[in-house]
Parts: C-alpha cells; sequence; structure tokens
C-alpha cells in the first residue's frame, strides 16, 4: 500500500482528518455537556429557592399540615423525585415520602459531607457545591439540591419557637429533580454531532480522494500505461491533456524513445 | 595471470581491501541503525497506550484529586486544557507534515508520550478525566500514527539509498557520488 503514491498521499490525510476530527467533537461535547449541566444546577437551584419561598410563610406561622401539604403537592409535580426539609439536627421534619420524618441523617450521608465535612460545619455554598447527582432506587439518574434554610429576624422574632439570632442556618432543603429530560437532550446534542462530523469526515476525506485521484492519480496512470505501451510500439503518441509536469515528462520519453529508435534503425 | 587480473580488480592491495570493508561495514552499521530507528513510532506508540491504560483506570496509584488540589491549588479549568490541547495537537500535526515534506530525521515521538500523559494528569487533576479522555487519547493516536508513519517512511527510503550505495560499492570498489538534487 506504502508503495503507491494513492497510499503514501491518502493514508497521512485520512489519519490526520480523522484524529482533528474527533479530538475537536470529544472537546465540544465535553464542553457542551459542562454548559448544560450548569444551566441545570442554576435551574434546580432557583426552584430550591422557590420552594423554600413557598413554605416560608407557613414555617413562620409554624403551620405544620401547611408545609406538610405544599411539600407534597410539589413532590407530585412530573420530574420532582423527592422533597426534604431537615432540622439542623438533622431530623427529617418534612418529606415527601412520610416514612421519611423523624429519621436522623448521618452527617457523613452524599448530601450532608459537603459542610459537615470539617469540625466546624459551612454555612455557605456555592451553587455547584448545593449539588449532587447520583442513581436512585430505580435507577433513575437524580439531581439533588441541599439548599440551606437561613435565619432571618423575622424567624429570630417569631413567636411561635425561639431561633437564637446567632444560629445562622435553621435547616436544609433537600430536593431531588429528575435528570431524564436534561440527559436526553445531550444524548440528542451528541447524536446530531456525531453526524456532523461523519458527513464533514467523508465530505473531506472524499474530497481530497477525489482531487487528488482526478489531478495526480490518473495522469500517472495514463502516464505509466503510455510507457508501458511504447516499450513495443515506439511510434506511439504522447497522452494529451496531462497536467504541465506529467506533459513535460511525457514529451521527454517520446523524444528520448524517436531518439533511440532513430539510432537502432541506423545501426 | 587471469586470476591475478581478477584479483587486482576485486582488490588493489590490502589497503584497498580494508578501506572496501570499513566502507561496506559502515553501510551495515547505518542500515541496522535505520532499521531500529524505524520502530521508535511503534515503541512510543505502545507506552502511550500504556499510559493511556492507566488513565483510563483513573490513575488508582495517584493520590485522590482533592489532596493535590489541596497541596498545590485549583487546576486550570476543563475548558483551558481543552484550548490548550486543541493547539497542541494542530501544532504536532503541522510540525510532523513539515518534517514528513522536509525528510528531516527527528526523534520527536517519546516526547509527545510525555505532553500527552501531563494532559491525561491535568484532565485527571480538573476532575474531568472521564469526560475528556477520548480527546486525549485520539490526539495521541493521531500525532503518534503520523509520527510513526514519518519516521518509518524516512528510514525505508534512507535504508534503500544505502543499499543501492552498497550493490555500488560491491560493484565499483567506492562509494557513489551524492545526488546534488537530494540535498
Amino acid at each position: 500500500m506504502f508503495d503507491k503514491i494513492a497510499g503514501r498521499a491518502l493514508v497521512p490525510v485520512g489519519i490526520v482528518v480523522t484524529g482533528f476530527l474527533v479530538v475537536c467533537f470529544v472537546l465540544l461535547y465535553a464542553a457542551i455537556k459542562n454548559v448544560v449541566i450548569h444551566d441545570s444546577v442554576g435551574h434546580a437551584n432557583n426552584l430550591a429557592g422557590i420552594v423554600l419561598k413557598s413554605t416560608r410563610y407557613a414555617m413562620l406561622k409554624s403551620d405544620r399540615d401547611l408545609n406538610s401539604t405544599i411539600i407534597r403537592n410539589i413532590s407530585e409535580q412530573e420530574g420532582v423525585e423527592h422533597v426534604r426539609i431537615f432540622s439542623k439536627k438533622g431530623i427529617v421534619a418534612f418529606s415527601s415520602k412520610p416514612g421519611e420524618v423523624n429519621r436522623q441523617v448521618d452527617t457523613k450521608a452524599e448530601g450532608c459531607i459537603v459542610c459537615h465535612e470539617k469540625q466546624e460545619p459551612m454555612t455557605t455554598l456555592g451553587n455547584m457545591q448545593k449539588a449532587r447527582t447520583f442513581k436512585n432506587s430505580l435507577g433513575k439518574e437524580v439531581l439533588a439540591i441541599t439548599a440551606p434554610i437561613y435565619n432571618e429576624p423575622e424567624c429570630a422574632n417569631a413567636a411561635c419557637h425561639v431561633h437564637p439570632a446567632s444560629q445562622k442556618v435553621l435547616g436544609i432543603l433537600d430536593i431531588g429533580l429528575s435528570q431524564e429530560a436534561t440527559l436526553s437532550s445531550l444524548s440528542s446534542i451528541k447524536m446530531q454531532m456525531v453526524l456532523f462530523s461523519l458527513l464533514t469526515l467523508i465530505l473531506t476525506t472524499a474530497g481530497v480522494i477525489a482531487l487528488i485521484k482526478l489531478s495526480v492519480l490518473v495522469p500517472m496512470q495514463k502516464l505509466q500505461e503510455y510507457t508501458e505501451r511504447s516499450e513495443h510500439n515506439s511510434n506511439l503518441k504522447h497522452p494529451a491533456n496531462l497536467p504541465y509536469e506529467l506533459d513535460k515528462i511525457a514529451k521527454s520519453y517520446y523524444f528520448i524513445r524517436n531518439k533511440l529508435h532513430e539510432i537502432e534503425k541506423k545501426s | 595471470m587471469e586470476q591475478a587480473e581478477n584479483n587486482r580488480l576485486e582488490c588493489a592491495g590490502d589497503t584497498e581491501c580494508d578501506t572496501r570493508a570499513s566502507l561496506r561495514q559502515g553501510l551495515l552499521d547505518e542500515i541496522k541503525r535505520l532499521r531500529r530507528f524505524s520502530n521508535r513510532g511503534l515503541w512510543a506508540l505502545s507506552l502511550f497506550l500504556f499510559v493511556s491504560t492507566l488513565a483510563w483506570r483513573e490513575f488508582s496509584f495517584l493520590p485522590r484529586p482533592e489532596k493535590i488540589v489541596a497541596a498545590l491549588g485549583a487546576p486550570p479549568s476543563s475548558k483551558i486544557i481543552g484550548m490548550v490541547l486543541i493547539l497542541y495537537t494542530f501544532s504536532a500535526i503541522i510540525l510532523s507534515l513539515s518534517r514528513m515534506m522536509a525528510g528531516i530525521r527527528h526523534k520527536s515521538s517519546f516526547c509527545h508520550v510525555g505532553y500527552l500523559s501531563v494532559f491525561y494528569l491535568f484532565y485527571y487533576f480538573a476532575e474531568a478525566l472521564a469526560d475528556n479522555y477520548w480527546a486525549v487519547f485520539g490526539a495521541g493516536l493521531t500525532i503518534l500514527c503520523m509520527e510513526s508513519y514519518r519516521i518509518w517512511t524516512f528510514c525505508n527510503e534512507n535504508i534503500g539509498k544505502k543499499v543501492e550505495q552498497l550493490a555500488f560499492l560491491d560493484r565499483t570498489g567506492r562509494l557513489p557520488p551524492e545526488d546534488p538534487l537530494s540535498e
């Protein structure tokens, strides 16, 4: 294969174009996936904020029934996997699954370790730090947000139960959202990018092969056939319409053959 | 008398015999060196595949990225690493192609294995290796295949020239004049 011009010309081109396209495709997809996931976490954080604002009045009035109803209604929304509110001590105060209420959660659990890793728990978290992904018992990919419920002046001064003003965090909201839609979008983006890359690869490779074949290989083939045939027939005229360089070679070869034929005739 | 004439043609004196033998040996040694050099690209590719296997297993023998980040600070973002990877891949391919066109003997394969290993490590420390593994693998395979091909064609061409010189030496007792077009 590497003895012929076709092999030497086309194999490196094929390797370079394919390889570079694969690298660009993978990096672009990774960048898009990063942006999509960041957006997804941003929206999930917004939703957690909406849930906290929805339950704020009920918590201020210490209306447990109202709070439970709000949590239950939110959890019935499509795409919401679970909603929980923990107290500061890690006990589940409200949950979309009634069986979880009053359960104690370990501070080393996945959603809790981010703040409780060190002896002094963290009180503020960035958007991405609040997020974690896992597979639930049904094998579904879930994005969970752990949002702290901060103490506010109305909470510290409320008549229902006393939170000292020095207590910065009153509890934690843990909301889990299904990632099916996001993963489906990413899969769709991936397939479209694969298709686009394949088409570009085929077009580029086919274009290069066609151009090289047209400009170099076919004229070289004509020249090769001419030299082989003129060994048996020295009157054969050189082929026309060759590229400039090959035309010069063909004409020189024709001239040499004619001279040789004349010398052979004379001798 | 005929035998003496033959001996004269074959080797006029011990000195000339020694010169021819040493030239012959020199050419054979050069051919051997070129044959060894032609495998350089494949060795580099094998080493890269080994490093890629370690990266595939998330460098299990290294400390966790969090510990490294705690000791050395935050790594560059995966976006920056990706941009540098594209720049590096592009430059390496262009360099390899230009060396191929110029017919330069350049032993560059193993340094690419080093650069690519560093990319794997940076992605590992940035905790983005899973998403970007195939980008580094694809880049490495492309660059090292190009380098292997370049080295292999360079060696094949030069081995062919040396074999022709050897045949000329055996026929005439001296090396052929240097071809001005080949420089």
